[in-house]
């Protein structure tokens, strides 16, 4: 075996070798340290407290430890929210300071959690779960909470909180009145009021010399220009310096003065930021047409029908099977036969009365009188009645038919 | 046929060069015990027993080599946790880069190291080309067989793909730096006359960047590139070793042989049972005279060590503290302002701004010179170097070599010339791409609300 001199390395580099192992202890407890760090951990603690002092320690077992979430799949939003708002669904912490007091129960009984989430409404960013980041406004994040804070910092007249009323509009757009929203409810008047649409499209219909103001919410903030405006450098500001003095603004503009107070400006300003293309599906924005319309002509033998003779077998539904060509009924399916000759069809067809048929129906009518049109036997007589009425009037038509007199197409409209 | 044992209790023999003796020993008693540990020691087949001296010094290579390949094995690792995580979708990549941040615990850790790791391994394998260059580590010096141009080359493979990587990663978390990094990156190729269109389409899988770019760019950067990034590395590994280890060994060789040790040393090799029983002796050379070599484990094996984990002991601690970006969702139809490449490769996007010429209406684009032609001309050069470097063997592995000057000068003047275009696309370039001293603000972007 070879002999070697002493490397003289171990003596040099064991030293170092400590100093980087020293820094490997070191990175561990910084990255534990950074997970340990979180608020959250904080206000669950305190809350778990308040709940065992209050309700006693059953309740607060019930509170389920760490990152808490509400997942909407039908608006893709992922809210943390309550990992610190502990209390929001918890009754009797209403007075207590936030994060931990009770959300109002107004709101949340036409809007439940499950299905809204929390920044739906809010603003904010769900995703986050330390207050800068959630609450904004922080860099790269263009919701930030619609608060107070927010509503300050505007210089909102009257109601700081309004700002919160451009998220409510998303949905209820097409709401003549909202209620609550009463900023937003304010703009939808002066838009009626000043006649927006004389000049603009919005919601689809309006003049065409300004531009479409249907999705205007959705323009980007760098698209405004800004070279006359002093201040905040916000869409928003723009919209309310805009809305108090269009010329001021853009000098070549045909717009003309409104003389907005401030606070017809703001509210206006939080309008045509709400209209937004928001990914919401349709069943969360009351009153868009989810059919297809009817036509004129539709609808005036719709009116016809409700109104004449035959009036009772439309709002009963029977005419959803039925004509009662007799009395001026006409079905859109007719899928059962025309009840005007029932008193004699009935008989030809079961060997019964109209009455005892009606009383225990057999086949398809026993289905639909037990479980779709359930009448009562005032009801049913009723029915027999006007049933009788009908065929009468049948017997006549067919009569002057024959004489030539009247076509029959005009039967129930005297 | 059967193999039996000779007598009962004897160990039985393993196939010739299957060593049966699992263990090795750092202090081997005898030669016999020294071959064995050669055998059975995997990172004696990564690294020669025994290693010269000088080539071990911290100031000679400053060891950027290691760090690069430490760096490869951080990115990797802290990679395989976000591949369970991220979701390569239009729709929900934003939100699964989101949660990592927020919601996985140590997310916001693991990403950054993956993005610190990333963006300092661009970096230091740059260094790691300069120190080469600087000191003709790619010329074969004295030593027979060697190919050093061959791992220039190789290791020119690697600074691109390590771009690459870099350059394909900055799209997957979907967010306005990233798509518009891409659009500034896939615009510039398409400026190539007549085939520009057609590479552009091909990147993106469509004209438009969106899910086609999106997953194009996800097998690139985690398996395609990978995987050609990892079999080079290898091969550039091996290669060092058939050089004869560092450029700086090759000085070894101009040593004079000790007088003292004839007759000449001979030396036993039992390797994976070559020429078993016969036992060939070799001429010991100088780097294998002791007061020049030691023992490559523990004492190279020690500064690597030294070198990996203190690379991951200030990443990862860097990480604590540095939060990866992540911008607003992308949008196609909001153009952050200033839009800006991936910093590497801003001092391409700084020439072709400045290379951009208007005269009047008329306007003489510099994609195709600053964004193709350039750098082409540069990566073509710096392959064929190697070969243009006329200079003397001598001058293998020795920092600033008098028969190098020129070029080392020239060649350090490009290097200032990227560095200075790449800080002032960094840091001075504001809003309208209009220059802005680093400590002067910009001014006031809006916001909508």
């Amino acid at each position: 075996m070879e002999k070697r001199t002493d490397s003289p390395y171990p003596k040099v580099d064991r030293p170092i070798l400590a100093v980087v192992g020293v820094l490997l202890v070191i990175s561990c407890a910084l990255f534990v340290w950074s997970d340990r760090k979180h608020d959250w951990r904080y206000y669950q603690a305190t809350f778990r407290a308040q709940v065992a002092e209050k309700l006693g320690a059953e309740k607060a077992k019930l509170l389920r430890p760490g990152l808490q979430q509400v997942w909407v799949a039908d608006l893709k939003r992922a809210d943390r929210c309550m990992t610190c708002h502990q209390a929001a669904l918890w009754k009797g912490f209403e007075t207590a300071e936030e994060p931990l007091r009770t959300h109002p129960a107004g709101p949340l009984r036409n809007h439940p959690v499950e299905k809204y989430g929390c920044t739906s409404c809010h603003g904010g960013q769900g995703y986050a779960v330390d207050a800068t980041e959630a609450h904004g406004p922080v860099e790269h994040w263009e919701e930030p909470l619609l608060g107070k804070t927010l509503g300050e910092a505007y210089g909102l007249v009257d109601d700081k909180n309004a700002a919160m009323q451009m998220n409510c509009n998303v949905c209820h757009r097409y709401d003549r009145e909202t209620k609550g929203a009463e900023a937003i409810n304010l703009a939808k008047k002066l838009v009626t009021e000043r006649g927006c649409r004389a000049c603009h499209v919005v919601n689809g219909r309006g003049g065409s010399i300004g531009p479409d103001l249907t999705n205007v919410g959705e323009k980007a903030a760098e698209q405004y220009e800004y070279g006359r405006l002093s201040g905040q450098k916000t869409s928003f500001a723009w919209h309310v310096a805009h809305f108090k003095d269009p010329r001021a603004l853009v000098p070549e503009t045909v717009m003309p003065n409104f003389h907005f107070t401030t606070k017809e400006a703001q509210a206006l300003s939080m309008l045509v930021l709400s209209w937004r293309r928001a990914p919401v599906p349709a069943d969360y924005r009351p009153g868009t047409p989810r059919t297809d319309p009817q036509t004129a002509a539709e609808v005036e033998t719709e009116l016809k029908m409700k109104t004449g003779p035959g009036a009772w077998f439309v709002k009963t539904g029977c005419f959803v099977c039925h004509s009662i060509q007799a009395l001026g009924v006409k079905s859109p399916a007719q899928i059962g036969p025309d009840l005007s000759t029932a008193v004699e069809d009935v008989q030809s067809r079961f060997g019964r009365t109209l009455d005892d048929f009606l009383r225990e129906p057999t086949g398809t009518m026993s289905v639909v009188l037990s479980r779709q049109i359930i009448l009562t036997p005032e009801e049913k007589a009723v029915a027999v009645g006007k049933l009788r009425e009908a065929f009468a009037e049948y017997q006549k038509q067919k009569a002057e038919d024959a004489k030539g007199k009247k076509p029959a197409a005009s039967i129930g409209a005297h | 046929m059967s193999v039996k044992p000779d007598k009962a209790g004897s160990q039985p023999h393993g196939a010739p060069g299957v060593h049966t003796k699992p263990l090795w020993s750092v202090r081997p008693a005898s030669d016999r015990e020294a071959g064995d540990a050669v055998v059975s020691n995997f990172l004696l087949h990564w690294f020669p027993a025994k290693t010269y001296k000088p080539s071990l010094d911290w100031n000679y290579s400053f060891w950027l080599g290691t760090a690069s390949a430490a760096l490869l094995l951080l990115v990797t690792v802290s990679g395989l946790p976000l591949l369970f995580l991220y979701v390569p979708s239009v729709e929900r990549a934003y939100g699964s880069v989101k949660d990592i941040e927020y919601v996985t615990t140590f997310g916001f850790w693991i990403r950054a190291v993956h993005r610190l790791s990333a963006h300092l391994m661009v970096a230091v394998v740059f260094l790691h080309m300069v120190r080469v260059f600087l000191t003709g580590a790619y010329k074969n010096g004295r030593g027979q067989g060697q190919k050093r141009e061959q791992n220039w080359v190789l290791g020119v493979g690697l600074l691109l793909l390590t771009l690459l990587l870099s350059f394909t990663g900055y799209l997957l978390p979907w967010d306005q730096l990233a798509y518009w990094a891409i659009t500034v990156g896939t615009n510039i190729a398409s400026s190539i006359p007549f085939v520009g269109s057609a590479i552009r389409e091909l990147l993106l899988g469509g004209r438009a960047i969106d899910q086609a770019t999106l997953i194009r760019f996800y097998v690139l950067h985690v398996i395609a590139l990978p995987a050609a990034i990892g079999v080079i590395f290898l091969y550039h590994m091996w290669r060092v070793r058939k050089d004869g280890g560092l450029a700086r060994a090759d000085r070894a060789t101009l040593l004079p042989e000790k007088a003292a040790e004839a007759p000449s040393k001979t030396k036993t090799y039992t390797l994976l049972g070559v020429a078993r029983g016969t036992s060939p002796a070799v001429k010991a050379s100088t780097l294998e005279r002791a007061d020049t070599t030691v023992n490559s484990v523990p004492d190279l094996t020690r500064r690597i060590l030294i070198v990996v984990l203190a690379i991951f002991a200030l990443v990862s601690i860097a990480s604590v503290f540095y939060h990866a970006p992540l911008e607003e969702p992308a949008n196609a139809l909001v153009t952050p302002n200033p839009a800006k490449a991936p910093w590497y490769f801003l001092w391409l996007q700084e020439i072709v701004t400045d290379t951009t010429v208007k005269i009047g209406s008329f306007t003489i684009n510099g994609a195709f010179l600053g964004g193709v032609l350039l750098p082409g001309a540069l990566v073509f050069l710096l392959t064929l170097w190697p070969w243009l470097d006329k200079s003397a063997p001598g001058s293998a592995g020795v920092w600033f070599p008098k028969d190098r000057r020129t070029q080392n000068a020239v060649f350090l003047a490009f290097v200032a010339g990227v560095l200075v275009l790449t800080f002032i696309g960094t840091f001075c370039r504001g809003p309208y791409w209009h220059l802005y001293w680093p400590w002067q603000a910009w001014p006031e972007l809006p916001t909508r609300i």
